[in-house]
C-alpha cells in the first residue's frame, strides 16, 4: 500500500477522488431532493460535447466543457422558470442534441483520439498536476458557495414557493445550483466519465436519503459514501486493475443497495405492513 | 383601533395567464383586522393573497402595503408578512425535522450570509409552545398528522414575528375536530398577537363566528363587510348559481347550500 501512495500520479488519484468524492455527494443531496436527477445526466453529456470540441479545435477541452455545461444548464433553466417547457422535456432535447454534436465533433477528428474516450469512460489514475489543480480549485468553489447559502438553499429545497413568499432571491440562487451543478460534473469528467459522473452525484445521496429523516445528517451521511466509495474505488481499480470510474460507482452502487437493506424507512413501512 | 390601513388594494387587476384572475379590486385592510376570503374555485383568492406578497403584481391600478408597492416589497418588509400556503401532500420520507421546518421562518429575517443564533432557535421554541407543538422538535414533519402539520407551518410564520398572516385553506385535508382547533388557535392568535389576518377559505360556517370581515370573491370583490352583511341568500345564490339558505344558529349564521352545510 505504502509503494502505491510513494507513486505521483496515485497521490493525484487520491486526493482528486477525496475532492470529487466530497463535491459530487454533498450537490448530490440538492440534486435528489430537488429532483433534479435527469439535469446531472444532461448536463454531462453537454460537458463531453465541449470536451470532444475542445480537442477538434485544439483549446482547452476542460474550458470549453465548462461553457457548454454552463450553457445547457442556464438555458434549461430558463425554459422550465418561464414555464415554456417542462424540466424533463427541456434536458432530453439537450441531452440528445449535445451527443449529437458529440458524435459529429468525433467524427470531424478523421483519427482516433484515445484522450476523447478517457472522458467518456473515466479515468482518475491518468488525473495530471493542471487537471488537479482545477478540480481543487473548481472543488473548494462550489463547497464555499454551499456553505455561504446553505440555509437559502435548504428553505429553496424544501419549499421553493415559501422560500420565494418570504423574501429569499430564489431566482439567481436556483440559477446558482445549476451553476454548481455543472461544475461538479465538469471537475469529475476526467475522473470518473461522461457517463458515469451521474452516478457519483445521484448514488451517496440516494442512499444517504435512506439512513435518515434529517438533512443535516443526510449531508454528512452523503459526503461520508461519496468520499468513502471514490476513494475505495481508487484502491480496488489499482489493486485489481479494473478501470477506476466503473469501479467507484459499482462500489457506490453496492453501498446504496446496502442502506436500503438497512433503512429505518423500509422497515417502518414493513412494520406498517406487517 | 382599527383606523390604521396596512394594506391597500386600488383598482387592482392581476392577470394570469393572459386572463384577469382578479379584475378592478379596490379594498383597504386595517391593522389587526381578521378578514375571510371566500368565493368559488378560480374567483381570484389565492391571487389575492400573492398579490400582497409580490408574487404577482397588477398589470392596472396598485398593490400597497406598509405603504410600498407589493412588487417592490424588501426583505424586511417581506419578513413582517407571514405565509401559509395551501399544504400540499409531504412526503412523509423527506429529510426535514419540525424544528428545521419553523427555523426557516428566520431565514428571511436573518438576511443572506447569516446562521440562525440562539435567540433564533429561542423564537422557534416559543412559536412551537403558540401552536401546541412542544416536544415535537425533533420530530419529522411528514409523520405528523395533517392538523400537527398544520400547527407546524402556522409556527413557520409566527418565527418571522409577522405584522400579517395570509393564509391560504389551512383547514384543508384535516379532520373537522382538527379543524375547529386549528381555526380557534388562528382566533386566539389574532387577539393575543394583534395580528392582521386574511384567511381564504371555502368553509364559511367553520370561520364566520371569528372574522371581523368576510370578503367575496368572483374575480371581481364582489361583497365586503361583516358576516351578517356578506353571508347573505341573494349574493351567495348569485355567487356560487345555487339555492343557498341561510339560517340563525347559537354562535351566528349558518350557510347551507342544496344538500350542503357548506360553501
Amino acid at each position: 500500500m505504502f509503494e502505491m501512495l510513494s507513486y505521483e500520479f496515485m497521490q493525484r488519484a487520491l486526493i482528486a477522488s477525496v475532492i470529487i468524492g466530497l463535491v459530487c455527494s454533498i450537490i448530490g443531496v440538492f440534486v435528489i431532493l430537488k429532483n433534479l436527477t435527469f439535469i446531472g445526466a444532461g448536463t454531462s453529456h453537454a460537458a463531453f460535447a465541449g470536451v470532444t470540441l475542445g480537442y477538434l479545435i485544439k483549446f482547452s477541452p476542460l474550458s470549453i466543457a465548462v461553457l457548454f455545461s454552463l450553457i445547457t444548464v442556464w438555458i434549461v433553466g430558463y425554459l422550465s422558470k418561464k414555464g415554456y417547457l417542462k424540466l424533463d422535456a427541456s434536458v432530453g432535447i439537450f441531452y440528445s442534441l449535445t451527443m449529437a454534436l458529440a458524435v459529429l465533433f468525433i467524427g470531424l477528428m478523421k483519427i482516433y483520439n484515445a484522450e476523447v474516450y478517457g472522458y467518456l469512460f473515466g479515468s482518475i489514475l491518468s488525473v495530471t498536476k493542471l487537471d488537479l489543480a482545477i478540480i481543487v480549485l473548481l472543488g473548494v468553489v462550489v463547497l464555499f458557495l454551499v456553505y455561504l447559502f446553505f440555509k437559502e438553499f435548504h428553505f429553496i429545497t424544501f419549499d421553493e414557493e415559501m422560500a420565494r413568499a418570504g423574501g429569499i432571491p430564489t431566482g439567481w440562487l436556483s440559477f446558482l445550483l445549476l451553476t454548481m451543478i455543472a461544475l461538479t460534473i465538469v471537475i469529475s469528467l476526467k475522473s470518473v466519465g461522461a457517463i458515469l459522473v451521474f452516478a457519483m452525484i445521484v448514488t451517496p445521496a440516494a442512499a444517504a436519503y435512506q439512513l435518515t429523516y434529517s438533512m443535516i445528517r443526510m449531508f454528512i451521511y452523503s459526503a461520508l459514501i461519496g468520499t468513502g466509495s471514490s476513494v475505495s474505488g481508487v484502491f480496488l481499480s489499482y489493486w485489481l486493475d479494473l478501470p477506476s470510474g466503473a469501479t467507484t460507482v459499482l462500489f457506490v452502487s453496492f453501498v446504496f443497495f446496502l442502506s436500503v437493506l438497512l433503512s429505518p424507512k423500509h422497515r417502518t413501512i414493513l412494520t406498517a405492513i406487517n | 383601533m382599527k383606523n390604521n390601513v396596512i394594506i391597500t388594494f386600488s383598482q387592482a387587476t392581476i392577470n394570469y395567464q393572459q386572463r384577469a384572475a382578479l379584475e378592478d379590486i379596490s379594498l383597504d385592510v386595517y391593522q389587526g383586522e381578521f378578514i375571510g376570503i371566500i368565493g368559488p374555485n378560480g374567483s381570484g383568492k389565492t391571487t389575492l393573497l400573492k398579490s400582497i406578497l409580490g408574487l404577482v403584481r397588477p398589470s392596472k391600478g396598485s398593490v400597497q402595503i406598509f405603504d410600498c408597492a407589493c412588487h417592490k416589497l424588501r426583505c424586511h418588509h417581506k419578513a413582517k408578512i407571514g405565509y401559509i400556503p395551501q399544504k400540499g401532500q409531504i412526503d412523509p420520507n423527506f429529510p426535514v425535522t419540525v424544528s428545521e421546518t419553523v427555523m426557516m421562518g428566520r431565514y428571511s429575517s436573518l438576511g443572506l450570509f447569516h446562521r440562525p443564533s440562539k435567540p433564533d432557535k429561542g423564537l422557534v421554541e416559543t412559536a412551537l409552545t403558540e401552536v401546541g407543538m412542544t416536544g415535537y422538535e425533533d420530530a419529522t414533519l411528514g409523520h405528523l398528522s395533517g392538523g400537527q402539520q398544520q400547527r407546524v407551518l402556522i409556527a413557520r410564520a409566527l418565527v418571522q414575528q409577522p405584522e400579517v398572516l395570509l393564509m391560504d385553506e389551512p383547514t384543508t385535508g384535516i379532520d373537522p375536530p382538527t379543524q375547529h382547533s386549528i381555526i380557534r388557535l388562528i382566533s386566539n392568535l389574532h387577539k393575543n398577537l394583534n395580528l392582521t389576518i386574511l384567511l381564504v377559505t371555502h368553509d364559511i360556517n367553520m370561520i364566520s363566528p371569528f372574522v371581523d370581515r368576510i370578503a367575496l370573491l368572483k374575480v371581481r370583490l364582489f361583497a365586503i363587510g361583516t358576516p351578517s352583511e356578506v353571508l347573505n341568500e341573494k349574493i351567495l345564490s348569485e355567487i356560487y348559481g345555487k339555492q343557498v339558505v341561510v339560517t340563525t344558529k347559537e354562535n351566528g349564521l349558518y350557510v347551507i347550500v342544496g344538500d350542503y352545510h357548506y360553501v
